[in-house]
C-alpha cells in the first residue's frame, strides 16, 4: 500500500473517531454532575478537547498526504500469503479467546502451557520438541516464582491443582 | 539531612546481596534482551517489570536500570556479529562494527563497544548525581500550573520518538491521552468511559497497556510472517583491544559521553541520535576520518558512548521533574508508582535514601557491566541461536503471567490482549508506539495539574502565566512546536523537490 494511502486512511479513520466520540460516546459514556460551576472543570470538557485536536490531527493528515505524495511502500509479505497471514493471525485471535475463557476453569498453568504449545505450532517452529519441553517446563517454572516466591494467588481451575 | 548523612542513608538501603545481584541479574538478563534482535532493552524491561511486584522498591527498581544499561550495550553485540542492531541506540554501531568483523577483528570491536559503553556509563551517572539535586531543588517551587505547563512542555518529547510522521505520532498521542481518560474522573468521581464494568473504574492497568503495545505486537508480527530471522553470526577473531587502543580512542569516547549526556536530558531525543551525532563529531575530528565506515574502531568507540551516554542522563528529568525522558524511562516510571513512590522533585525530600541508593546502584552497575558483558560476549552464539518459533511463545507466556500478576485480575490480561491488536494495527499503520504510551503517562498528570490549577483561580486561565516559571515553559513549548513545524514544512518542500 503506498503511504499516502495510509496516511489518507488514518486521517479519515481519526476524524470519523472524533465525531463519533462528541457525538455518541462522550455524552453517553462520560456522565457529569449537573452543578458544576464552569464547563472547564466539567469531566466532558477533557475528552472534548482532546477529540477535537484528534480531529484537526486527522485533517492535517489527509491535507499533508495531498500535498506530499509519499514513495511507495513495500510489503513485508507477498501477496500469495497474505491470505496464510490473515488465516494464522485469525488462529491467534481464537487462542488469545480461548486461552481468556479457559484460564479460570482450567487454572493458568494448564492454559499456558496449551497456549505456548499452539503458538509454537502456528509460528511454524523448526523445533517441535524444544516447544512442548518448554512449553511444560516455562509455564511450571513461572507458577513456581510467582506463586510461592512472590505470592500471587494464581488461578489453580477446577481439575487438576499444583501444589 | 547533609550529603553524607543521604549517602548513608542510601548505602544502608542497597548495601546488601539482595540489592547487588538483583541488578547483577538484571544486568546480564538486560544483555542477553539487548542482544536477541526482536527482543530490544524496551521489551526486555516491560518484561522484567512483573517480576518487581515481590521486592522492596529499591531493589526492584536496580533490577529494572541493570536491564536498561545491560539492554544498550547488548544491543550493539548484534550490530556487530550479524550486522542487526538489537535496539536502535546501536544502528550507529553497525557502521564501523560489522565491517571490523568482516576484517575478522569482531572480538576487537566488542571489546572496543564494552570499554566505551563503561566509561559513558560513569559520565553519566556522575552526572545524573550532580545535576538530578540541582534540578530537583528547583522544581520544588512548582504548583500546578508551573507542572501544566512543564506537562505540556514534555508533550514535545512525542516529536523526538515520532519516527518517519510527526501527524501519526501525534495521533498515537493522542489515542494514549483518550485512553488516559478511562475511569473516574479525578474530581467529582462519576464514570468516564467504563460501561459499567467495575474493572474499569480505577483507569486501565499500566502494564497492561504498556506490554499489549510492545510485547504482542511483536508476537503478531512473528504470527503474520513466520519467516525466522536470518543472520550469520561471525567469529570474534584472535584480536582483542589493548589499552593503547581504548587510550587514542578516548578523547571521542568522552565527547561522545557528554554528547550522550546532553541529549539524554532532554526528554524525547533518546539514545539513537546521540549515537549518531558522536559518531560524526568523532569522524569529523579524527584524523583517520577516511577509515570511518570501512572498520575504524574510533566510530565504534564514539557510537557506543554516544548511546550509553544517555541511559544515566534520561534519568535526570525523571527523577527531578517526575518526566520520562524516553520510553524505558517511562516504563521505570511506571515501576516507581506501583511501589508507592512518585518520582518528581518531593521525592528529593521524602525519599532521599531511595535517591542516593539509586545513584550508589547505578554507579556499581557499571562495573557490573563491564564484567558481564565480557561474558556476553563470548556467550553471544549461543543467546543468537535460540529458535524464533520457540522464544516468542516463551514471551507470550510471561507476559500472561507478568501482567495477570499485577492485580491478580484476568481482566487485565484481556486488556493486555486488546492492547496487543491495536498496537500490531498501530504497527502495520506505521503509527508509532511510544507517543502511546508517553502520553498515557503524562495524561492524567496534565489533566489533574490543568484542572487544580483551574480551581486555584476560579477558572481564571491567566493562572497559567502567573509567573517565570511558567513563561519558561511557554516559551520553550513555543521554540520546540515552531521548530518541528519548521522541520516539517522543510521535509515537505524537499518531498516536492525529489518528486519533480
Amino acid at each position: 500500500m503506498e503511504d499516502r494511502n495510509i496516511q489518507i486512511q488514518l486521517g479519515a479513520g481519526a476524524i470519523v473517531a472524533s465525531v463519533f466520540l462528541i457525538v455518541v460516546a462522550i455524552p453517553v459514556w462520560v456522565s457529569s454532575p449537573s452543578n458544576v460551576p464552569n464547563i472547564i472543570l466539567s469531566p466532558l470538557f477533557w475528552p472534548n478537547v482532546l477529540a477535537a485536536i484528534t480531529a484537526l490531527i486527522g485533517a492535517g493528515m489527509i491535507v499533508t498526504s495531498i500535498a506530499r505524495p509519499g514513495p511507495e511502500t513495500s510489503s513485508d509479505t507477498a501477496d500469495a500469503d497474505r491470505q496464510g497471514a490473515f488465516k494464522r493471525l485469525a488462529i491467534m485471535a481464537v487462542i488469545m479467546a480461548a486461552c481468556m475463557l479457559a484460564m479460570p476453569v482450567v487454572g493458568l498453568v494448564w492454559t499456558a502451557m496449551a497456549t505456548f504449545v499452539a503458538t509454537g505450532f502456528l509460528v511454524k517452529t523448526t523445533h517441535p520438541r524444544t516447544v512442548v519441553i518448554c512449553a511444560v517446563l516455562v509455564p511450571l517454572f513461572l507458577y513456581v516464582f510467582f506463586a510461592h516466591v512472590a505470592g500471587v494467588a494464581i488461578p489453580q481451575g477446577d481439575f487438576v491443582r499444583l501444589p | 539531612m547533609s550529603f553524607v548523612d543521604s549517602v548513608l542513608a542510601g548505602l544502608q538501603l542497597v548495601g546488601h546481596l539482595e540489592a547487588f545481584l538483583a541488578l547483577a541479574i538484571g544486568v546480564a538478563v538486560g544483555v542477553i534482551g539487548g542482544a536477541i534482535p526482536g527482543l530490544s532493552a524496551t521489551m526486555a524491561v516491560a518484561l522484567t517489570l512483573p517480576f518487581t511486584f515481590s521486592m522492596t522498591p529499591i531493589t526492584g527498581i536496580l533490577l529494572l536500570l541493570g536491564v536498561y544499561k545491560g539492554g544498550i550495550f547488548g544491543g550493539s553485540i548484534p550490530a556487530i556479529l550479524i550486522k542487526t542492531p538489537g535496539t536502535p541506540a546501536s544502528s550507529a554501531t553497525v557502521l564501523d562494527g560489522y565491517p571490523m568483523a568482516e576484517k575478522g577483528q569482531a572480538g576487537k570491536a566488542l571489546g572496543m563497544a564494552l570499554w566505551a559503553s563503561c566509561t559513558a556509563d560513569v559520565v553519566s551517572n556522575l552526572s545524573l548525581i550532580f545535576f538530578a539535586g540541582f534540578l530537583a531543588s528547583f522544581a520544588l517551587s512548582f504548583g500546578p500550573p508551573e507542572f501544566f505547563t512543564l506537562m505540556l512542555f514534555s508533550l514535545t518529547i512525542i516529536a523526538g520518538v515520532s519516527g518517519e510522521s510527526l501527524l501519526r505520532g501525534a495521533l498515537s498521542a493522542m489515542l494514549g491521552l483518550l485512553l488516559a481518560t478511562v475511569g473516574l474522573d479525578l474530581i467529582y468521581g462519576t464514570n468516564r468511559f467504563t460501561f459499567g464494568n467495575p474493572n474499569m473504574m480505577g483507569g486501565l492497568n499500566f502494564i497492561a497497556v504498556l506490554i499489549g503495545l510492545f510485547a504482542i505486537p511483536e508476537i503478531l508480527s512473528m504470527v503474520w510472517n513466520p519467516a525466522s530471522h536470518d543472520g550469520a553470526t561471525r567469529g570474534l577473531g584472535k584480536d582483542r583491544i589493548t589499552f593503547q587502543e581504548y587510550k587514542s580512542s578516548f578523547k571521542s569516547i568522552i565527547r561522545g559521553s557528554f554528547i550522550g549526556v546532553f541529549l539524554g536530558s532532554i526528554p524525547g531525543i533518546g539514545a539513537a541520535p546521540a549515537a549518531f551525532l558522536s559518531y560524526s563529531e568523532a569522524r569529523r575530528k579524527s584524523p583517520n576520518r577516511e577509515n570511518f565506515g570501512k572498520g575504524e574502531i574510533e566510530g565504534v568507540a564514539a557510537s557506543e558512548a554516544g548511546n550509553n551516554g544517555v541511559a544515566g542522563a534520561t534519568l535526570i528529568p525523571l527523577l527531578a521533574l517526575g518526566v520520562p525522558g524516553d520510553v524505558i524511562t517511562a516504563i521505570i516510571m511506571g515501576a516507581f508508582m506501583i511501589h508507592g513512590l512518585q518520582p518528581g522533585p518531593m521525592m528529593f525530600i521524602l525519599n532521599v535514601d531511595i535517591i542516593y541508593g539509586l545513584f550508589i546502584g547505578l554507579i556499581v552497575s557499571s562495573v557490573f557491566l563491564f564484567f558481564i558483558g565480557s561474558v556476553a560476549i563470548r556467550g553471544f552464539k549461543y543467546v543468537a541461536d535460540i529458535p524464533r518459533g520457540v522464544l516468542f511463545p516463551a514471551v507470550l507466556i510471561l507476559c500472561i503471567y507478568g501482567v495477570f500478576a499485577v492485580n491478580n485480575n484476568i481482566f487485565d490480561v484481556g486488556v493486555m490482549f486488546f492492547m496487543g491488536w491495536v498496537g500490531f494495527v498501530m504497527m502495520r499503520y506505521k503509527v508509532p508506539a511510544a507517543p502511546f504510551l508517553i502520553a498515557f503517562i503524562l495524561g492524567p498528570l496534565l489533566e489533574d495539574n490543568f484542572r487544580q490549577a483551574m480551581l486555584m483561580s476560579g477558572s481564571s486561565g491567566w493562572i497559567l502565566f502567573r509567573g517565570p516559571i511558567t513563561w519558561f515553559f511557554w516559551t520553550l513549548t513555543a521554540i520546540t512546536v515552531i521548530a518541528i513545524v519548521r522541520a516539517g514544512i522543510k521535509a515537505t518542500r524537499h518531498g516536492k523537490t525529489a518528486q519533480t
